[in-house]
């Protein structure tokens, strides 16, 4: 029979062991030889069952709670390596992102709808009702004077590293609020969206009253494409978090969220990933002094690549 | 919120993990809070001793009259902070298996559902999603709210990352060798049984009791250990055949009473008496 001193020293040689192996890191595992790993694996067999025995026949709560310890230790070491879902090769990562846009295209919808439909409701409300705009801009752009009459701003090339990456910053911070604030059951989500909107339909509108609007749509157009659409899809994401806090189904509200969080996150990666594209457009193309038809074909190609990416990419990788 | 889950294994054992409270997370909150401060705050400093930024940074680049080493410095500050900011919890937590500096402080950490440590998904997804549990920001008013509703004392985003908070601490040394004893004899198929003594029998309750003492004793101070020495002895006395007055008056009580209590102790184990008799007195009659 073995004594109670070596069976302690067995617990505690155990639990060091798979203590460093822990410190060491995810690939620990693979850097033990077979006879070792064969002995970590029966050590810890020896373990669980000292533990279902303490439990089964009552031992007192310190001994089980010490064994369950170092149980959980062992656990994580042994089974730490094994993930269940599927991992995605890095190759696919680039298709999966589409994929996902596709597959939760109703939430892109919407997210669009509300976002243009507020945008183009107070661009009509500021046509019929100009006294709306002293409400609605900011007094930075009721006498805003373009830099030039087909672009707005003019920014000397020494700041564009700067503007550029204030500008992705704050793109991306308003898009991981426009994503959590999702959990809102999409109020707040909503609320983003309606208020940015807004923004842009009222600065359009008032522009086209005082005739500045080619300035207006010369500086939008180069970055817009890709920075409007990465706004919409992170609106998306924020809504697929909303539908299943609304609307679960057959499962608890919980176990919805986490079924959708894994496509919520990958869409709002990949918006982030976009709205880096748009910053640096934003701050070295849209205020350089190229001319508005080369802005006009900015706008188009990009348009034309998203479109084949969201369209196409991804498909021939369908598991 | 419960006190804890148990989480059954590909080994069909139940590990049981204990919940962290909503005050011992929000102290690891505040922990945090302070060292991304400090962290930013390290940053700046060093961005301006290296000569990187000025307060005039700004202003002169504006102007075009700085350098593009300036320009390029401040861009890349503008994203170092941005990163800090939200990839701290990311970054710690992904990479420590779920324990920033605050949690590790107290003695936390993230785990997933099905007791694994978190990797950088889940991290991502419990933190990026932060803007709702902050409501009202910063006070975490909404967050801390669900984690109180909730039976498994998640916040909103432990529920999109599928993960909870428990405690990891955990002290080895002072669990001690009775409860090894133990179920070094349970591995053999015995259980714990009474005891029979010269006058009476223990029961179990009362071999538990004592070996948790044994096994603590050192970490209580003399006065206290002798006083708990000399209650849980006194009413084994009779059992035993002692003279109870005669013991309450020697001036080395404690010592004795504790070698008789190893020695109950060390019966438990064998089923026969052994241990150390050098300490004890042979004037009195014998134990056994």
């Amino acid at each position: 029979m073995q004594s109670a001193e070596e069976k302690q020293v067995e617990w505690q040689n155990f639990y060091e062991r798979v203590q460093t192996l822990l410190k060491e890191g995810p690939q620990s595992l693979r850097k033990l030889s077979g006879a070792e790993l064969t002995r970590l694996i029966d050590d810890y067999q020896t373990l669980i069952a000292d533990l279902a025995r303490a439990r089964s026949l009552g031992a007192s709560p310190s001994t089980v709670d010490q064994l369950n310890r170092i149980a959980i230790a062992g656990h994580n070491v042994l089974y730490g390596e094994i993930r269940q879902q599927v991992t995605l090769p890095h190759s696919q990562w680039v298709g999966h992102f589409s994929r996902t846009v596709r597959h939760h295209a109703w939430a892109v919808a919407l997210s669009a709808a509300v976002f243009f439909g507020s945008a183009i409701a107070s661009y009509i409300a500021v046509q019929l009702q100009p006294s709306l705009g002293y409400d609605l801009l900011a007094d930075a752009f009721l006498d805003f004077d373009p830099a030039s009459e087909d672009n707005l701003h003019h920014i000397p090339s020494l700041a564009r590293p700067v503007v550029s990456s204030a500008i992705i910053t704050n793109n991306i911070q308003v898009t991981l609020l426009a994503f959590g604030l999702g959990l809102t059951a999409g109020i707040g989500t909503s609320a983003l969206l309606i208020f940015n909107g807004i923004h842009l339909g009222s600065v359009a509108g008032w522009m086209t009253l005082q005739g500045k609007e080619k300035a207006l749509w010369g500086w939008i157009m180069p970055h817009g494409a890709t920075e409007l659409l990465a706004i919409c899809l992170a609106g998306a994401a924020g809504y697929l978090l909303a539908a299943a806090l609304v609307a679960p189904g057959q499962v608890r509200r919980s176990t919805a969220l986490k079924r959708v969080g894994g496509d919520a996150l990958v869409i709002e990666i990949g918006c982030m990933a976009m709205l880096v594209i748009a910053g640096l457009i934003e701050g070295f193309i849209s205020p350089s002094s190229i001319d508005y038809t080369s802005r006009l074909a900015v706008l188009g190609l990009s348009l034309i690549l998203w479109a084949i990416y969201f369209l196409g990419a991804g498909r021939a990788h369908l598991r | 919120m419960e006190e804890s889950v148990t989480i059954s294994t590909p080994d069909h054992v139940e590990l049981k993990f204990e919940f962290a409270g909503l005050g011992s997370r929000f102290a690891a909150y505040l922990i945090d809070f302070l060292f991304l401060l400090l962290l930013m705050l390290l940053v700046g400093v060093v961005a301006l001793l290296a000569g990187v930024v000025s307060s005039t940074s700004l202003k002169s680049i504006f102007a075009g009259e700085s350098g593009w080493a300036t320009s390029w410095g401040v861009a890349v500050l503008i994203v170092f902070v941005f990163l800090i900011n939200w990839g701290y919890y990311v970054f710690f937590e992904g990479l420590r298996r779920g324990s920033t500096p605050g949690k590790r402080r107290l003695g936390i950490r993230v785990i997933r559902q099905d007791g694994l440590p978190v990797g950088f998904r889940e991290a991502a997804l419990r933190n990026l999603v932060r803007a709702a549990d902050m409501l009202p920001p910063p006070c975490y008013l909404l967050g801390g709210l669900i984690i109180h509703l909730d039976p498994l004392g998640r916040r909103l985003g432990d529920m999109v990352a599928g993960t909870f908070v428990v405690v990891e601490k955990f002290e080895f040394a002072s669990q001690g060798v009775a409860g090894a004893a133990w179920a070094a004899r349970v591995q053999q198929g015995l259980s714990r049984q009474a005891l029979t003594l010269p006058r009476g029998a223990l029961s179990v309750h009362q071999i538990e009791l004592i070996e948790q003492f044994i096994a603590r004793r050192h970490s209580l101070y003399q006065g206290r250990r002798e006083l708990l020495l000399w209650q849980i002895t006194e009413p084994l006395l009779p059992l035993l055949g002692e003279d109870r007055d005669a013991l309450a008056r020697d001036p080395r009580r404690a010592e004795r009473c504790e070698s008789i209590l190893l020695e109950i102790l060390a019966m438990t184990q064998t089923g026969e008496p052994k241990g150390n008799r050098t300490t004890r007195e042979t004037t009195q009659p014998s134990l056994f």
